[in-house]
C-alpha cells in the first residue's frame, strides 16, 4: 500500500541527498529543542511578578552640590512638594532603586550572636509611604508609623528595632509561617521585630538567586546623596516626569539630579534575558525557514530527475494521489530518521550545556513538541513539489524513451 | 583559466536565479549569525593589558569567614580591606602598585571661572586611586601628570581628568593648574589623560566589565577628609561594630581593588615571601582566620577567573556554529541539485576533452563565487546583528558590539571556506559524470 520497498530502493540510490536532508533536520532539532527551552526559561524569568507598580514609578537620585548639606530637611521639603504635585499618588525616600541591579544586603540569624546558618536578604531604608508608593500589599501586621522612623549617619551603627519583610523571607526565617512578632538578628544581640509581612517584592537584583528575600527598615541614612521613589496616577507618569524635573531644578538649582522611570530600569535589568530570547527566537525562525527551503529545493530537484519514472508510472495506471503520496511518504521516512537522530543529538547537546554553561535541562515533552513541529514543517515543505509531481503528464514518459 | 571559470560560474548563477539566491542567502545568514556571536566573544575575550600580561598581577588576600570560603570561583574575596591596602602600599618590592575603588559625585567648574553659570554641575564617575595607577596601566597623559607623591597618604586636593571630561569642562584646552569643584570642594587639575577605555574593563571587573571607565581620578589620601564610601561593592562576612568612619576604615569589609607590577622572577619571589610574612603577622594579631592563602593573577587569568565571557555567551557561540553547519549542509544539498541539473553540460565538456580536474575546479570556482557573495552579505548581516545587540543590551555592550578589520576579513574568509567545503562533494560528484549517457540523449 505505502510502496515502501520501491521508496527505500530509490532512496538507497540517492543516499547522499537523503542523508543531507536528514542531517539538516537532526541538527535543526538539536538547536531548536535547546533554544526553545532557554527561551522559555528566560521568558519565565522576565514574567515573574515583581510585586511593584512598575509602570507608574519614577526614581530620582540627587547629589547636593555643597558638602555637609542637611539632607534630611532637604528630603522633607522635596517630598512634601512632590506629594502635593498633581498626578502624584505618593512619594518616599529610599536607599536604592528597586529592580535596578544596585542595592545592599545583610545577613540575618534566628538567634542573637549566632555565627553560622545565616540567611541573606536585600535591605531597604525607607519610610511608611513605601507601601503605597511601591504598590506593595501588606498581608500581615502593620505598616511603619512616623514614630518608628530614625535617621542615622553612615558612620553610626544603626540598630533597627522593627522591620517589614516579604512573605518569602518570612517563610525562610520561620518555615512554620508564624514570623509576625518574631525577632531576627543582624549578627549581634540587637533584636529586630518583624512587625509586618508584604506579599511580594522582588528587590534590587533580578538575577540574584535569592531575589524576593527583602527586609525594609523605617530609617533615613544621611549619605552624601539621596533617592526618591514617586508613584504617579496610571498613565500620567511621563507628564509628571517632566514637571518633577523642572520643580526639583527650581527648588535647588545647584544639585545634580538623575531621573529614571522604573520600567526603564527593569528593561535594563532584563536586557540580557531579552537579548537571549530575541536572538534564540530569530535562530529558531531562520533555521526552520532555511530547512523548509532546502527541502523544497531538493524535492523539486528529485522530482525533476525522476520525471520519466513518474511519467511511466502514470502511463502504467498510477493515480495522481499515488504519485503525491509516494513523495510524501519518502519525505516522511527521511524526516523521521533525521528527527530520530536529532532527538539523540538534542539530548547530548543539552547535557553539555547543562554541565558547562548552566543552562536549563531539556524535558522530553518539549523535545517531542519540537520534533512534531519539525515533522510538520518538512511535510508542508514537501507538499508543494509532491503535488506538482502529480501533474507530470504520462506523455513525457513516452516521448524520449 | 580562472577568469574563464568565473565567467562560466556567473553565467550559470544567472541561469538559476532563485536557486542561486537561496544558496547565497543560506550562506549569508549562516555567516551573519556565526560572525555576530564570534565577534561578540572575540571582543569580550580581549585583554587590554596583554602587553603587560607577564608583569601585572591582581592581588587577593583570604581574610574571609573561618566557617566558609567566599562564594566565587577563586574562593577568596575579590577585593582587600582598606587597612591591608594601606599596609601593602608601604612595601617597596613592586615596581608599581595601585590601591583603588570606584566613587563619584557632582562636579562643576569653579564659580570664579563659570562666568554666567552656563555650565550645569553633573555627576562624574570617579576612581579613587594611589598615584601609580597611570604608570601601572600605561595610561598616556595629554597634559600634565599624576599628583604629587604624598597624595597617597595625605589629603591633597588634586584631580586628573579624562579627555572627555576635559572636553566637557574646558573645551579640550590644557586645563592643568585650573580649578574644578568636586562635591563642593575645589580641586586643582594636575593632569588630563588620553582617551582610555579598556574593554573588558580588566582593572575593574566587579563594576560591570563593559561599563565606561572613570571620568575623573582622585588621590587615595582623601578618605578621611571626605569620609568616602565607595560606589563599588563593599562586602563583609561578620557583624562589624561601626561607630565612626575610623571604624569603617579599620573593619574587615573588603572594598579596595589592588594591583601590583612585578618585573622579574626575583621580584615575584620576594613579593610572595613578603605576602606570606604579612599574613603570618596578621594571623598573630588574630586576623586572617582561614588557612594562609593569597592570589596573584595575571590580567589574562583575572579575566578568566571573573567569568567575563559567561555561559550564555559561550553557548551562543556553539549554537551559531551549529547554525552555520546547518546552512552549509543546506548549501551542499542545493549545490548538488544545481550541479546535477546541468550534468549534461558537464558531460559535453568532458566529451570535448576537459579533464575531471578541470570540471572539478570549474564547479569549485562556482561554489567559491557563491561563498564570496554570501560572505559580503554576511558582513552586512553581522553589522545589523551587532547593531541589534547594542540596542537590545541598552548600552551595556556598546564597547564590544562592533567589528574590526580582522573580524571583517574573517567573515569573508569563513564564508569562502565554508562554501568551498560545501562545494567539494557536489563538484567531485559532477566531475565523475559519465559523458556517454548525456551524449546519447542530446
Amino acid at each position: 500500500m505505502l510502496e515502501l520497498r520501491p521508496i527505500l530502493s530509490a532512496l538507497w540510490r540517492n543516499k547522499i541527498a537523503a542523508l543531507l536532508i536528514a542531517v539538516q533536520l537532526a541538527l535543526t532539532l538539536a538547536i531548536v529543542g535547546n533554544s526553545s527551552i532557554i527561551v522559555g526559561d528566560r521568558l519565565d524569568k522576565i514574567a515573574r511578578p515583581t510585586g511593584i507598580a512598575v509602570e507608574d514609578i519614577i526614581a530620582v537620585t540627587y547629589y547636593p552640590a555643597e558638602a555637609g548639606t542637611d539632607i534630611v530637611s532637604m528630603a522633607r521639603a522635596d517630598l512634601d512638594m512632590l506629594r502635593a504635585m498633581p498626578g502624584v499618588i505618593d512619594a518616599v525616600h529610599s536607599n536604592h532603586i528597586p529592580l535596578s541591579g544596585s542595592g545592599s544586603a545583610s545577613d540575618f540569624y534566628r538567634e542573637p550572636n549566632q555565627q553560622i546558618d545565616d540567611e541573606v536578604a536585600n535591605v531597604y531604608h525607607t519610610g511608611p509611604e513605601f507601601l503605597q508608593t511601591l504598590g506593595l500589599k501588606l498581608v500581615e501586621g502593620r505598616n511603619f508609623t512616623p514614630a518608628d522612623m530614625e535617621t542615622w549617619n553612615p558612620n553610626d551603627r544603626y540598630h533597627p528595632k522593627v522591620t517589614i519583610v516579604t512573605k518569602q523571607f518570612a517563610d525562610i526565617m520561620f518555615p512554620e509561617g508564624n514570623a509576625l512578632g518574631k525577632f531576627i538578628y543582624g549578627g549581634g544581640d540587637n533584636p529586630i521585630e518583624i512587625i509586618g509581612i508584604v506579599e511580594r517584592h522582588l528587590g534590587a537584583w533580578t538575577s540574584w538567586a535569592k531575589a524576593g528575600s527583602v527586609a525594609f527598615y523605617p530609617s533615613f541614612p544621611k549619605f552624601t546623596f539621596g533617592r526618591y521613589l514617586i508613584r504617579t496616577e496610571p498613565g500620567k507618569r511621563d507628564q509628571v516626569f517632566k514637571a518633577i524635573e523642572e520643580r526639583l531644578a527650581q527648588l535647588e538649582p545647584n544639585r545634580v539630579i538623575d531621573m529614571q522611570t522604573l520600567s526603564e530600569r527593569l528593561n535594563k535589568s532584563y536586557a540580557r534575558e531579552n537579548l537571549m530570547v530575541k536572538v534564540l527566537s530569530a535562530v529558531i525562525g531562520m533555521l526552520t525557514f532555511i530547512i523548509a527551503l532546502g527541502i523544497v529545493g531538493l524535492t523539486f530537484f528529485w522530482i525533476n530527475q525522476r520525471r520519466k519514472q513518474i511519467g511511466v508510472r502514470r502511463a502504467l495506471g498510477a493515480t495522481r494521489t499515488n504519485i503525491s503520496r509516494y513523495f510524501l511518504v519518502e519525505n516522511c521516512l527521511i524526516a523521521g530518521s533525521g528527527i530520530a537522530i536529532g532527538m539523540a543529538a538534542a539530548q547530548i547537546g543539552n547535557h553539555f550545556m547543562v554541565a558547562n554553561y548552566s543552562q536549563p535541562a531539556l524535558p522530553l515533552s518539549v523535545m517531542l513538541v519540537c520534533a512534531l513541529m519539525l515533522l510538520c514543517v518538512s511535510l508542508v515543505a514537501a507538499l508543494v513539489p509532491a503535488l506538482r509531481a502529480a501533474n507530470i503528464s504520462p506523455a513525457t514518459a513516452t516521448r524520449s524513451v | 583559466m580562472l577568469g574563464y571559470y568565473i565567467s562560466l560560474a556567473l553565467r550559470s548563477l544567472r541561469r538559476t536565479p532563485v536557486l542561486s539566491a537561496l544558496m547565497v542567502a543560506a550562506i549569508a545568514v549562516g555567516v551573519g549569525a556565526a560572525m555576530t556571536t564570534l565577534t561578540l566573544n572575540y571582543m569580550m575575550s580581549r585583554n587590554a593589558l596583554e602587553h603587560k600580561d607577564d608583569v601585572l598581577y591582581a592581588l587577593q588576600l583570604d581574610n574571609w569567614d573561618p566557617h566558609e570560603a567566599d562564594d566565587n570561583p577563586s574562593a577568596m574575596p575579590w577585593q582587600v580591606t582598606y587597612k591591608d591596602a594601606i599596609s601593602l602600599l608601604r612595601s617597596d618590592i613592586p615596581t608599581h602598585q595601585v590601591a583603588m575603588h570606584r566613587w563619584g559625585g557632582p562636579i562643576s567648574l569653579d564659580p570664579s571661572q563659570n562666568s554666567g553659570g552656563e555650565m550645569r554641575p553633573f555627576t562624574a564617575e570617579a576612581r579613587v586611586t594611589s598615584r601609580d595607577f597611570f604608570a601601572l596601566f600605561d595610561i598616556p597623559f595629554l597634559y600634565g601628570g599624576s599628583w604629587q607623591g604624598d597624595a597617597d597618604t595625605s589629603p591633597v586636593q588634586q584631580i586628573v581628568l579624562s579627555e572627555s571630561t576635559n572636553n566637557k569642562l574646558f573645551n579640550g584646552e590644557n586645563s592643568v593648574g585650573r580649578t574644578v569643584n568636586f562635591s563642593g570642594t575645589p580641586f586643582t587639575v594636575v593632569g588630563v589623560i588620553e582617551h582610555w577605555q579598556p574593554s573588558p574593563k580588566v582593572h575593574d571587573l566587579n563594576n560591570g566589565s563593559f561599563n565606561k571607565s572613570a571620568e575623573i581620578f582622585l588621590p587615595f589620601g582623601l578618605h578621611r577628609s571626605f569620609e568616602i564610601y565607595p560606589w563599588g561593592n563593599t562586602n563583609g562576612w561578620k557583624p562589624e561594630d561601626i561607630n565612626s568612619y575610623e571604624d569603617q576604615l579599620g573593619s574587615e569589609y573588603v572594598w579596595i581593588q589592588y594591583w601590583v607590577q612585578l618585573d622579574s622572577d626575583e621580584q615575584r619571589e620576594r613579593y610572595r615571601e613578603y605576602l606570606t610574612g604579612f599574613i603570618r603577622e596578621q594571623k598573630a594579631q588574630g586576623r586572617f582566620p582561614r588557612p594562609l592563602k593569597f592570589g596573584l593573577s595575571k590580567p589574562s587569568e583575572w579575566l578568566q577567573l571573573n567569568e567575563v565571557v559567561d555561559g550564555d555567551d559561550r553557548m551562543l557561540n556553539w549554537l551559531s556554529l551549529a547554525f552555520l553547519l546547518v546552512c552549509l549542509v543546506n548549501a551542499v544539498a542545493l549545490l548538488l541539485a544545481k550541479f546535477l541539473r546541468k550534468a549534461a553540460e558537464a558531460g559535453v565538456r568532458r566529451a570535448l576533452g576537459a579533464s575531471r580536474k578541470a570540471v572539478f575546479s570549474q564547479h569549485l570556482v562556482e561554489s567559491g563565487c557563491i561563498g564570496l557573495a554570501g560572505g559580503l552579505i554576511g558582513i552586512l548581516l553581522t553589522l545589523a546583528g551587532l547593531a541589534l545587540v547594542r540596542q537590545l543590551q541598552m548600552g551595556y555592550l556598546d564597547t564590544v558590539a562592533s567589528m574590526d578589520w580582522l573580524m571583517m576579513l574573517s567573515a569573508i574568509g569563513l564564508a569562502i571556506l565554508s562554501s568551498l567545503l560545501a562545494g567539494l562533494y557536489p563538484a567531485w560528484r559532477i566531475s565523475r559524470t559519465n559523458p556517454s549517457i548525456y551524449l546519447k540523449t542530446q
